[in-house]
This record gives C-alpha cells, sequence and structure tokens, in this order.
C-alpha cells in the first residue's frame, strides 16, 4: 500500500533553510508532494544546507586529533557523502524504477535531497555525543568504531523517509538492500578520502596512490592512538581503575 | 517544598503529569520541577556516595552525580527528539525533554531512598588506604548495583508513560529502546569524564582527574578489564 502524500495545503513551500529542516521533522513528505504537483521547492537549498551539516559533524570528529584536522575532517566529510551519493544516485534511480517509481527530475531530486537533508539532521543530532567521544577517546579504533556506530544508526533511521518517499512514489518495498549498498559506499569512500579523522605530520591529505579495502581500513585504525596518549603502564591502570 | 510535592506525585503514579505530557501542556513547568527534585535527590545520593573519602568528595559528588545525569541529557536531548521524530513518534521537545527527566527523577528518587543504606555500609567500611582495595572495590560495586537498579527502574517509568501516547507499540518500543540505549552509552563516558566518585585508595582527592579526557571508559573496558578478566582463565 502506498504511503499518502501530503495535500498541496498540508505542504506549504517552506521559508528558508530553517524551515525545509524543521519540514523534514514535521512533514517528511512536504517536498516530494510540492515536485510532484510541478511547485517550487527548496531541494537544492536543502542539499547545501544538508552538506554544511555534514561538514559540522566532520569538524566534531576532527577533534580526535584537534589542531588542523579539525578542518580537514570538516572538508572531507561532506566529500565522503558527495561521492557516496553520487556512486549510489544511479542505482537508486535504475532499481526503484524498475520496481515501480515513476520519477521526474524534481521528484528524484526532491527524495534525494530529503534523504540527504534526514541524514544530516540526524548526524548534527549526534553532534555533541560524536565531539564528547572525539575529545576523550585514547585509540582511533574505538572512535572509528564509535562513527560506524552513529553512521549505521543514522543510516537506519534515514532510511524511514527514504522508504515512505519511495513508497509515495510507487516504488513499493524491497529496497532496503540499497540503504547496505549506501553504507558499503560510504565506508569506501571515506577509506578513499583518507586520511579524515587522523593524519601523521607532513603526510599528504589525501592517498590515492595507496590502494586499500575499508575492512583493512578498519583493521590499521585499530592500532593508531590519539595525540599525545602513551599506552597506561601497570600502576596507572591500577589507579585508573580505582574511582 | 515544590519538588517534595513533586515527589509525592511521582509515589502516587504521576497520572496528571502524565496527561499534561500526552497533551503537551505545562512543559516548561514540569520539566523545572522535575529537574529540581532529580537535582535535590541525586545530590542527596552523591553525598553518601562521596562520603568515604570524606566531607570533601562527598560535597563534590553532590555536585557531581546531577551533573552527570544533567550533562548526558544534554547530550542526548536533541537526537532523541529527532530519533522519535524519525521512527514516527511526532513529539515536541519540551515532551522529550520531560519524558527523559520524569525517568531521571524517579530513578534519583529511588537512590535517594537507598541513602541510608548506602551509608551504613560505608559507615562499616575501614577508612580509605592502600590496603582497604577490597572495601573500595565492594563499595563501588554496591553503587554501581544502587545506580544500575535505580536506573532501570527509571525506565520502567518512562517505557508506562510512553505507553500513554497512543503510538503503536512498535514505534514505542523502538524510541524507548533507542533512548535508553543512547543514554546509557553517553551517560557511562560522562559519569567516566567526571570520576571520581568512590575515590581511589591510591591518588587524592580531587573534582576531576587530570586525565579525566584521556581515554574513553569504553576503551577502558576492552583494553584493561576484558584482557585481564580473559587472562583468568
Amino acid at each position: 500500500m502506498e504511503t499518502p502524500l501530503p495535500t498541496a495545503a498540508e505542504a506549504p513551500e517552506p521559508r528558508g533553510l530553517l524551515g525545509s529542516f524543521n519540514e523534514l521533522l514535521t512533514q517528511p513528505l512536504g517536498i516530494v508532494q510540492r515536485a510532484r504537483e510541478g511547485r517550487p521547492g527548496a531541494s537544492f537549498g536543502l542539499l547545501a544546507g544538508a552538506f554544511a551539516g555534514y561538514a559540522l559533524y566532520g569538524a566534531a570528529a576532527g577533534f580526535f586529533q584537534g589542531g588542523s584536522q579539525i578542518l580537514v575532517a570538516a572538508l572531507k566529510a561532506p566529500l565522503i557523502l558527495a561521492m557516496t551519493f553520487l556512486l549510489c544516485l544511479p542505482s537508486l534511480y535504475v532499481f526503484t524504477s524498475m520496481a515501480g517509481a515513476r520519477w521526474t527530475r524534481r521528484t528524484f531530486l526532491a527524495a534525494v535531497s530529503g534523504f540527504a537533508g534526514t541524514l544530516a539532521l540526524l548526524l548534527l543530532a549526534l553532534l555533541p555525543v560524536a565531539w564528547l567521544f572525539s575529545v576523550s577517546s585514547r585509540y582511533l579504533g574505538s572512535i572509528v568504531w564509535l562513527h560506524v556506530l552513529l553512521w549505521s544508526l543514522v543510516l537506519i533511521l534515514g532510511w524511514r523517509f527514504l522508504r515512505r518517499a519511495l513508497d509515495a512514489i510507487g516504488a513499493g518495498d524491497g529496497m532496503s538492500f540499497w540503504l547496505l549498498l549506501f553504507l558499503i559506499v560510504s565506508f569506501q569512500a571515506a577509506t578513499f578520502l583518507r586520511p579524515v579523522l587522523w593524519s601523521d605530520p607532513g603526510k599528504p591529505l589525501f592517498r590515492f596512490q595507496e590502494k586499500m579495502f575499508f575492512l583493512e581500513h578498519l583493521g590499521k585504525a585499530m592500532d593508531q592512538q590519539a595525540a599525545g596518549a602513551e599506552p597506561a603502564s601497570p600502576a596507572e591502570k591500577e589507579k585508573r581503575k580505582a574511582g | 517544598m515544590g519538588d517534595l510535592l513533586l515527589a509525592g506525585r511521582l509515589l502516587r503514579g504521576y497520572d496528571d503529569l502524565l496527561s499534561d505530557v500526552v497533551e503537551g501542556r505545562r512543559l516548561l513547568r514540569h520539566w523545572l520541577g522535575l529537574s529540581l527534585l532529580m537535582a535535590v535527590c541525586a545530590a542527596l545520593y552523591g553525598a553518601v556516595f562521596g562520603l568515604w573519602h570524606g566531607p570533601r568528595l562527598s560535597a563534590y559528588v553532590a555536585l557531581k552525580l546531577p551533573l552527570v545525569l544533567l550533562l548526558t541529557s544534554a547530550l542526548t536531548v536533541i537526537f532523541s527528539w529527532i530519533a522519535a521524530l524519525a521512527l514516527g513518534l511526532p513529539l515536541k521537545l519540551g515532551q522529550v525533554a520531560v519524558l527523559t527527566f520524569l525517568a531521571l527523577s524517579v530513578a534519583s528518587l529511588l537512590l535517594a531512598s537507598l541513602a541510608p543504606v548506602a551509608w551504613l555500609y560505608i559507615f562499616c567500611s575501614p577508612l580509605p588506604s592502600a590496603g582497604t582495595r577490597t572495601a573500595h572495590n565492594l563499595l563501588y560495586l554496591m553503587h554501581t548495583a544502587f545506580v544500575g537498579g535505580c536506573g532501570l527502574a527509571g525506565t520502567v517509568a518512562l517505557w508506562r508513560a510512553m505507553g500513554r501516547l497512543g503510538a503503536p507499540p512498535r514505534t514505542v518500543l523502538a524510541v524507548y529502546l533507542l533512548w535508553v540505549a543512547g543514554y546509557a552509552l553517553v551517560g557511562g563516558e560522562v559519569a567516566w569524564v567526571l570520576r571520581p566518585f568512590v575515590g581511589s585508595v591510591y591518588a587524592p582527592v580531587v573534582f576531576l582527574r587530570e586525565d579525566a579526557l584521556d581515554g574513553n571508559v569504553y576503551e577502558f573496558i576492552f583494553t584493561d578489564i576484558l584482557p585481564h578478566l580473559a587472562s583468568l582463565d
């Protein structure tokens, strides 16, 4: 059964970027409805706002190493997402079309913008948590796994928007595999655009020449410690336990 | 006085409070009342929590225990709200805040009621020194059990309150589990950053450790606790 779209009266054009984000929370399918009716939406604005949100989350993640890495992570987080979207959108379009969706340029852009905006909202909501763990973690491995956990959670929650949008546009069920594809591609994009959270001094901003699979990259991250963090001595360990 | 009245209402089932939450009425007033009740009760238990090391740590922990709850709420409330919306539970931010603090207030009220019991065990423990590590560990275990048990009871109050929202049970369960998991994940780290609570038998009493932000609690569990347990095999 298709998810009903809001009526024209229920989906007035939101004002500004904050209005667009607010609409995603209160009337998630409003953007798709306006696109379907050919009314102007805020798809490009929402998309731009979403990428600004990714940059903020990236900056919070960059606090793990601190210093210039905050800027590097703020730059790379939107790049990772941009690469992931660009690589996965063709498959979303083709597979959903074969599943029954009848896209127009506007409705596809609206659905993608809404999904990107929902992901950004969820990442922004998790920004304080990411910051806390970034400033207090000692091992790159633990902070990487925290981001993997948070990102997986964000995708699962964000999927709710896209599933309803696909439902409303007639694509029906069975598209969950695309979410898994998106997740795996995002991991590989992060590996391709590394280093994001930690960079040794003097190393280049990107390491395109060194090819690596994302699982290998996750494994290597487990051995890296934060700046200035030395392995605790047995005496220190005793002290830390006692608290 | 107001928070004591609220404590009485919580003990009697807080039906009127839940009606206001469901209808989105007087949320700020309820949130303030619950925050005050939570802070007073957590401070009371905190004062006993830190008492083993004397009045200074007792005063510190009386401040820090409410701070742990407040900071964890501050760090998670926006996510809790947006996650609820994303899962199809259309709540206002104020409703999320009141529901969160309802659970915290119930947990704190229960903790405060256990303060005399905790005090008895502290009173009967040998004074802290390098030779009283076992007493330290037992007190630690007792406080962990009390805080954990009361926290769990607080989430039962949250679960009952969420049942009144009129949403499908599957949605309510998903939101409830996500809120509790998020709070536990972040709360564990905030408490770790704000240690000591019982107080070390090796280190002097301080409000915050110098290495408060050096390593997170989960790293400590995985690098120090689990390998130690594995070596006992």
